[in-house]
């Protein structure tokens, strides 16, 4: 991260989790951010251009539940504050909980840095009948106060004009005298030893007392061998505090944003609940759930399985590239290339065009789309919060909790995003179970559009049988997972944001920035793929490895051997060997579809995501869970070969 | 100790549409997790609407619905609202 060298031109986004930081930075920017309706989905600080002013940039920072950072991305958010040269900060709020929003004024507020405070949400607000007075909000704090609706589009041109009249906002409460007595030490040893060129001593002092490892690190780089004084001084601050001092200073900081929302918020009293209320209520209610959450598979399953790997695919491969672009690509390029090799390389048996480009867009793009469709309309529902209520007992059984299902979920769509969303995870152990799952036996949607393209063609039984595998090996792989690596699980606490409408046109936004961005990744790997397939065909490479795998291909799982070709490719990307086996669907049995299927599903993940899981869990972590995943997928393929013909 | 110590009660154990208050955040939950109850907004004396207890505790805490597990519940003492809603 750039640090001092910076000039004073970032303007940082800073705000709970899920208070729509992400959709006011889409629309200050027009950079697309993965946007959900759930916390936790911006792990990293993303900066871009602001529309409104050329030389300003803008950060979006990950939610903060609470300052002093103890998260990973609470600890995000405090490096880049510390480290970025700062114009102003906008603190982004949910109007409807403003005691909440104001607890994080008050600590932002000590860092003496030039603040806006944008109330977001405040239509919800409205809807539950929470009034703020925004006037005095903003005549209390000294800085100006916006209410906003980012979603809409509401209120987004006066927070910019009011950027200009960013203040330091006055500080919200004076903490207990012996608290302050220990801050006035630490501002004065921190204004010694350490100062910042831009950040208040004060708030700092209030920070490191607090226990923030971000600002710790911060001073310790900062004062060198003089922070042992400063870590004395803390120990000290904490030996004279009867109680622990973090969680007192805490409780002022809350005593204070009570006390001044009290005075600036009206509610009216409401005879029901709204009935985005009553329907978040039935989505996690102990027997309306479950048939609930049934019906939203069944009904993503239509739309992605049969709509999308069945009805799309079958336009655009069968439709137009089989019937109309390859034979009229293969037509001209016979005609103007007369090297055999080269015309082969393009649109041969492994030709660049015949099968990368028509794997990638004819059978993968339009199940991506689909899923990406759906799956950006589930986010912006509310409803994934609520799925980890769901699925928390199923998890308690793996040593893991419900939020861990975000994730999970999330792999659904790409398991390299997934890899990287564990962050929102509290312990190493449960991102390590999590990555290992997510590796092992969550299919990317690609894959997933694949397989239940393939198995939709063969029977809802295959289907099922393989869906059924899948839940199994999680269920038992988590299980023995939490087993051998130490530690305890903790349990689930956590917010679920208001069911909302999805905006159709927010929900086309994400997909085509998901699009934008699979397309970018899978097409060079799809067309180096062929290449690699095209150059082991031609070299004879090919034939030996299939001829190799044969005993483990044919005799082992019972394939055809031909299929330890979608086996070489699945070493590049999952989806690319699913493809190939998917390619090769009309010579497989119903067995050996699933047996298949099963087996390149459990396979290694594809590369972007291995380098994701060296980047999160070091090299040795992540090279030891490929060595046990391929051979583990080859076992289980063989075994569900043998069940298979021994019961269907 | 509060007078109405005795009549504090496990936020697992009232009964789906209460309203109660919060006396305290037991030190049998996790340090970390207690901070971010406060976080969310769960502040001695503040009125929490219990919406169901299975297959977790929902509460409705100012506006912010919450879901926690009953490991967590449990150590989490309320008392009854004398006042009604």
């Amino acid at each position: 991260m750039n640090t001092s060298l910076s000039p004073a031109n970032a303007i940082l986004l800073v705000g709970h989790p899920n208070v729509g930081k992400s959709v006011l930075f889409h629309r200050l920017t027009g950079a697309y951010v993965n946007v959900s309706n759930y916390p936790g989905t911006t792990v990293e600080v993303t900066r871009a251009n602001t529309r409104f002013d050329r030389e300003a940039v803008l950060l979006d920072t990950p939610g903060v539940l609470a300052l002093p950072s103890r998260s990973d991305d609470e600890r995000a958010t405090m490096r880049a504050l510390l480290h970025e040269n700062s114009r102003c900060l906008v603190q982004v709020g949910d109007a409807k909980n403003l005691r909440r929003t104001l607890t994080l004024t008050a600590l932002l507020a000590e860092l003496g840095v030039p603040m806006v405070l944008a109330l977001n949400m405040h239509d919800e607000a409205a809807a539950r009948g929470v009034t703020v007075d925004i006037s005095a909000l903003s005549e209390e704090l000294g800085i100006p106060v916006l209410a906003t609706v980012a979603t809409g589009g509401e209120g987004i041109g006066e927070l910019t004009g009011s950027l200009a009249n960013a203040r330091k906002p006055q500080a919200l409460l004076r903490y207990d005298a012996d608290f302050e007595a220990e801050i006035a030490g630490m501002v004065d040893a921190i204004t010694r030893l350490a100062p910042h060129p831009q950040l208040a001593a004060r708030g700092l002092a209030i920070l490191f007392l607090g226990g923030d490892s971000a600002v710790a690190d911060w001073l310790r780089e900062t004062a060198g061998e003089h922070f042992a004084e400063l870590e004395q001084r803390c120990r000290g601050a904490a030996e004279h505090t009867d109680g622990d001092l973090p969680t007192l200073l805490a409780r002022e900081r809350t005593e204070a944003a009570d006390a001044l929302a009290a005075s600036v918020i009206q509610r009216a009293v409401r005879s029901s609940p709204l009935l985005s209320q009553r329907l978040g209520q039935y989505v996690v209610h102990p027997v309306w759930g479950v048939p609930i959450l049934l019906g939203v598979l069944y009904a993503v399953y239509q739309f992605v399985g049969v709509f999308g790997a069945t009805t799309l695919v079958g336009l655009l491969e069968e439709d137009l590239f089989e019937g109309i672009l390859n034979p009229a690509f293969t037509n001209f390029v016979n005609a103007t290339v007369s090297q055999a090799w080269l015309s082969d390389l393009l649109v041969g048996q492994y030709g660049l065009w015949t099968m990368g480009m028509t794997y990638a867009l004819a059978l993968i793009l339009p199940i991506v789309t689909t899923f990406f469709f759906a799956f950006g309309v589930l986010e912006d529902s509310g409803y994934l919060p609520r799925l980890t209520v769901i699925a928390n007992r199923l998890f308690a059984l793996i040593g893991l909790n419900g939020r861990a299902v975000l994730p999970m979920v999330l792999g659904l769509g790409c398991v390299t995003m997934a890899t990287l969303t564990t962050r929102i995870l509290h312990s190493p152990r449960e991102r390590m179970i999590t990555i290992f799952l997510l590796a092992l036996a969550i299919p990317c949607s690609a894959q997933l559009g694949v397989v239940l393209g393939m198995l939709g063609g063969v029977s809802f039984t295959a289907v099922l049988v393989w869906a059924l595998a899948m839940v199994a090996i999680l269920l038992l792989s988590g299980f023995l997972a939490a087993k051998l690596i130490p530690g305890r699980r903790i349990p689930l606490v956590t917010e679920l944001p208001p069911m909302r409408l999805p905006i159709i046109g927010n929900v086309l936004k994400k997909t085509g920035g998901r699009l934008k961005w699979y397309l970018l990744e899978v097409i060079p790997l799809f067309l180096l793929g062929t290449f690699i397939m095209y150059a082991l065909d031609k070299s004879g490479g090919l034939p030996a490895i299939i001829e190799a795998g044969e005993p483990l291909v044919s005799g082992w799982l019972g394939l055809p051997k031909e299929a330890s070709a979608a086996f070489v490719m699945g070493f590049l990307r999952r989806d690319f060997g699913a493809t190939g086996l998917f390619a090769m669907a009309h010579t497989l049995s119903p067995i050996q579809a699933v047996v298949g299927m099963i087996t390149i599903t459990l396979f290694v993940p594809c590369f972007a995501s291995l380098m994701m899981m060296v980047k999160e869990q070091g090299a040795k972590v992540a090279i030891g869970m490929v060595a046990v995943i391929v051979p583990f997928a080859f076992f289980v393929g063989g075994l569900f070969n043998i069940l298979l013909h021994a019961v269907w | 100790m509060s007078p109405k110590h005795e009549a504090r009660l496990p936020l697992a154990f009232i009964t789906p549409g209460s309203e109660v208050r919060l006396v305290a955040l037991g030190d049998e939950i996790d340090p970390l997790q207690r901070e971010q109850l406060t976080a969310y907004g769960l502040a001695e004396s503040r009125p929490i609407r219990v919406l169901q207890q299975k297959p977790m505790t929902v509460i409705l805490a100012d506006e912010v619905e919450l879901a926690l597990e009953h490991a967590v519940a449990r150590y989490i003492w309320v008392e009854k609202d004398a006042s009604p809603d």
